[in-house]
């Protein structure tokens, strides 16, 4: 039975109870699990012990190639390519290409940032066993869930249960694969 | 998520660093002392400048304190309730301001022509490298509707007394609150917070246009407002942050102040240094795109001499190019900086330090020989300019330690206060 499994999920009535029950299954360790609640629930990140998003350095490094790309875009059409004097400036100033490069850095940040979600936070996410649950779509209402994965190393069909009835969890369900 | 009781942290405020010690007056009134030394020494003009440099440099971050609190209110912000009462304590310093700003004023109509150059008709043009008299300039004359000496005092007047008046009016709503709980002070500030931000944004930019822009009266520049709002929030925002660290430091803030509050600042400290480097461009861009010696002279003056050398006050304009905006900016780009007080504090110092430079910048090279050439920034009016901003400073400083005994330490009755105090990440 317990190979058949997915993984457990487990109800909770309010923003306080999640939190504490968060905080608990962190201190026991558990790597694979997560939580589902209708809004974001402010200081969980904490809470769950998670890490900070790596997002931020594709949106750095996306940020860096767009200047660069802008700077190098206008030198290669005004200095290089076709070399044009207008209004009696330099060929090539890094004055007036700051204007297209700063759009350039706001426009590839925000690509870095679009494909640090797809890379690191693995969106979309189209299915997910928790859906077959049937308490589970109250998460978009007005209840709070904690999962814990079965492919846990500390997974374990009794005593996981046990954990999530002893931390206060409600309806505990057994989801399918 | 437990929503933190008020009234246990703020009974009784702990004491800030400095409260009761007599250095802040002390060191206010000897700088002053200093400043006015070089009226002696270095001649009426050097101290005066140095003089308006430092109330330039301190009104601006005055002005930011006020449009801190405003900002607060309008947009309903919960986060910043905590930080709030602090602004109130330091929005305090501008009845100070305006009492050191009168000297200015005497001296405009006492020896005319002596900082703003078009107060006096007879001015000799030729002394800082023009010809002809401010009389006789027709420039003048066509702006002299506005730019004459009767109409400059009572729109300087209005300026301290829009800042003083809302001041006292977020000051009285909030510390009321306080005692009474009632929403009404709430909702009176919001209303004045929404009149207050256009009529602060109208005076501080009329200041900047006054007090720096006429220095230079042939010169225009639309960006000049906003550059002076966007200088003075970085200084506000850096106070602010060392405020914090500071009172976090002494446990003043313990329990009150947390690590998502400080982030907060930082936050903001790096968006309005992006903020003022797009200003700061786009005014310098635009001149030197459209190269036009009605504007870029401004420029000009402040990067070569008559004769083509390097000015010293090109390598000024490069030190706040990157010391101001680029190092600050990449600093700040970190999370861990803006969230521990040890790597934030160095950053908000540097950014007071250069928000300074950037005012010496827009103020002293109206000082010029007869060839036309800026006085350079390493002279003895550097020391003047400093005595007077420590003056001043510590004026302001010892008004905000005035202030904090007389009100709890936060606003406990304030609808928010639980949201602020519980504010996450």
């Amino acid at each position: 039975m317990s190979e058949q499994i997915h993984g457990y999920l487990a109800a909770f009535d309010t923003p306080a109870e999640i939190m504490h029950a968060a905080e608990q299954v962190r201190d026991a360790g558990f790597q694979h699990w997560d939580v589902h609640t209708p809004f974001p629930v402010h200081g969980m990140d904490s809470a769950m012990g998670l890490k900070r998003s790596r997002v931020q350095r594709l949106t750095l490094l996306g940020g860096i190639a767009g200047f660069t790309t802008g700077m190098l875009m206008v030198w290669y059409m005004n200095a290089f390519d076709y070399p044009l004097i207008v209004g009696g400036k330099p060929l090539f100033s890094p004055l007036f290409a700051f204007p297209v490069s700063y759009e350039l850095t706001i426009l590839f940040a925000a690509f870095g940032t679009l494909g640090g979600m797809f890379l690191f936070n693995r969106l979309p996410m189209h299915y997910h066993p928790v859906m077959k649950a049937v308490t589970w779509p109250r998460a978009t209402d007005d209840r709070f869930f904690v999962a814990i994965d079965a492919d846990d190393p500390r997974f374990d069909a009794e005593r996981t249960r046990e954990f999530l009835e002893q931390i206060g969890g409600k309806d505990i369900a057994a989801l399918e694969p | 998520m437990s929503a933190s009781s008020a009234s246990t942290y703020s009974s009784v405020p702990a004491a800030p660093a400095l409260a009761g010690s007599s250095l802040p007056l002390g060191l206010g009134v000897a700088g002053l002392v200093v400043a006015v030394a070089g009226f002696f020494v270095d001649g009426p003009q050097a101290a005066a400048a140095g003089w308006l440099t430092a109330l330039v440099f301190w009104v601006g971050i005055a002005v930011g304190f006020l449009f801190l609190i405003m900002l607060g209110y309008i947009f309903d912000a919960g986060w910043s309730v905590v930080l709030r009462r602090q602004l109130e304590h330091l929005v305090s310093v501008f009845k100070w301001l305006a009492v050191l700003f009168l000297p200015l004023l005497v001296l405009a109509w006492a020896k005319p022509g002596l900082l703003w150059h078009w107060m006096d008709p007879n001015f000799d043009l030729s002394t800082v490298g023009g010809h002809g008299t401010v009389g006789t300039d027709v420039l003048y004359g066509k702006k002299s509707g506005f730019l004459s000496l009767g109409f400059f005092t009572v729109r300087t007047v209005a300026y301290f007394g829009v800042w003083i008046g809302l001041a006292a009016v977020f000051r009285r709503n909030s510390f009321t609150q306080d005692a009474d709980g009632e929403a009404k002070w709430t909702l009176s500030s919001r209303k004045w917070a929404a009149a207050g931000l256009a009529l602060t944004a109208v005076s501080s930019t009329f200041a900047a246009i006054d007090w720096v822009k006429s220095l230079e009266y042939h010169w225009f520049s639309t960006m000049y407002g906003v550059w002076y709002f966007s200088n003075g929030m970085r200084g506000a925002l850096s106070v602010l942050a060392l405020v914090c660290i500071v009172g976090l430091a002494r446990g003043t803030f313990t329990g009150v102040v947390n690590r998502t509050h400080l982030y907060d600042v930082g936050k903001l400290m790096l968006a309005f240094t992006v903020f003022w480097a797009y200003i700061t461009f786009s005014q310098y861009f635009l001149i030197w795109n459209a190269n036009v010696p009605e504007e870029t002279f401004w420029y000009n003056l402040r990067e070569v001499l008559h004769d083509g050398a390097p000015s010293q006050w090109k390598w000024v304009g490069l030190a706040i190019l990157f010391g101001y905006f680029l190092v600050p900016f990449l600093y700040l780009l970190s999370y861990k900086v803006k969230t521990v007080p040890r790597l934030l504090a160095p950053v908000a110092v540097w950014i007071l330090v250069l928000s300074l430079v950037d005012v010496c910048y827009n103020v002293l090279p109206f000082r010029k020989d007869a060839a036309g050439d800026p006085l350079p920034f390493l002279s003895l009016q550097l020391v003047w300019t400093i005595a007077a901003v420590v003056g001043v400073g510590g004026i302001c400083v010892w008004s905000y330690l005035r202030s904090f005994p007389t009100a709890k330490l936060i606003p406990i009755r304030d609808p928010r206060i639980n949201e602020s105090l519980s504010h996450r990440e």
